[in-house]
């Protein structure tokens, strides 16, 4: 299944030691995959609670291991705006080990047809993105590890270890 | 919707929030506001510059002075989901008086009439930042900004109209 047929714009919070730097960058998921074995995951949403205790903290753990066989890129990406993903960062105490991209408008999601409805929740999530983990060589994706509901089952860093 | 406007009584609606026991509440606003004399500002994005560094730090040094000024409650509220605006609200351990809560589906934002366009921003619809004053839910005070700006808003401005 090639999914990165059409360019999109990701954009994530370039990290700066000011505080007040306004600067958010765009990327293309055609440039986080084209050439390269790509890990890409999905959260539901930034500062909740499997996706902040489990799910991110994998990734950021196993991050040499997964290098180690040959990954070039860990991106996670939510329905979030940059701000937000950016504060999520910090919080986590992540440096360069995962990227963590905003879908703000969710076009992404709706690319890849994984959206998740929350609205029905009285908490007011939104339209977010199912749990996934992606594995990409050359923008053509080898596994899929989509999970159903709440359930992290089967995308965490040891699934995709596995599959590697 | 049009702007909500002096006199106007605030809309019902809800809004979501994490409690002191950390429990995450629903509530309506007309429960929340009743009887009271509350100051609700809005910002445009949790954890975005002037937001996070001058609009909620304003209200946060001048809560005391509002509430000694008769003011019952000081609400931040923005289109950003509870988990959010709880993390938020963490990032100022000061803070003694400010309630953040969540209005996760824009849809107490579009009955107020202060939705703003910021898809190309990649944010989605958001409040436009703004501060009310309600005296048993009836507005006595509407300051919105357009766009960006942060001119008529801040803590000092409602200060200045209690």
């Amino acid at each position: 299944m090639e999914i990165f047929m059409v360019d999109f714009l990701a954009k994530y919070k370039k990290s700066s030691l000011d505080p007040t730097s306004n600067d958010v960058k765009t990327v293309t998921v055609s440039s986080l995959t084209a050439g390269k074995k790509t890990i890409l995951f999905a959260v539901p949403g930034a500062f909740t609670p499997t996706c902040s205790q489990k799910h991110v903290p994998g990734f950021v753990s196993k991050a040499a291991e997964l290098r180690s066989k040959g990954v070039d890129v860990i991106a996670c990406v939510s329905v979030n705006d940059a701000f937000v993903m950016e504060a999520w960062r910090k919080d986590l105490g992540i440096n360069d080990e995962v990227m963590l991209l905003s879908d703000g408008n969710g076009e992404f999601t709706g690319k890849l047809g994984v959206e998740l409805d929350l609205r029905d929740k009285p908490v007011g999530l939104g339209v977010r993105s199912r749990r996934y983990a992606i594995l990409a060589e050359d923008g053509v994706v080898k596994v899929l590890n989509l999970e159903e509901g709440g359930a992290f089952t089967n995308s965490s860093a040891e699934d995709m270890l596995k599959a590697l | 919707m049009a702007p909500i406007a002096v006199g106007d009584v605030v809309p019902e609606g809800t809004i979501s929030f994490f409690d002191e026991n950390d429990q995450l509440q629903s509530a309506s606003v007309h429960t929340l506001a009743a009887g009271k004399k509350v100051i609700l500002f809005g910002v445009p994005g949790a954890f975005t510059p002037t937001c996070s560094m001058q609009h909620v730090p304003g209200f946060i040094e001048k809560a005391e002075e509002l509430k000694s000024k008769g003011v019952d409650e000081i609400i931040c509220f923005s289109v950003n989901d509870p988990f959010v605006m709880k993390a938020w609200g963490k990032t100022y351990p000061e803070n003694k008086h400010v309630k953040f809560v969540a209005d996760g589906s824009g849809e107490y934002t579009q009955l107020l009439g202060l939705e703003l366009d910021l898809k190309d921003k990649g944010l989605g619809v958001r409040s436009r930042r703004f501060a009310l004053l309600l005296d048993n839910l009836k507005v006595t005070v509407a300051n919105v900004e357009s766009g960006g700006e942060f001119t008529v808003s801040s803590a000092d401005d409602i200060l200045k109209a209690l």
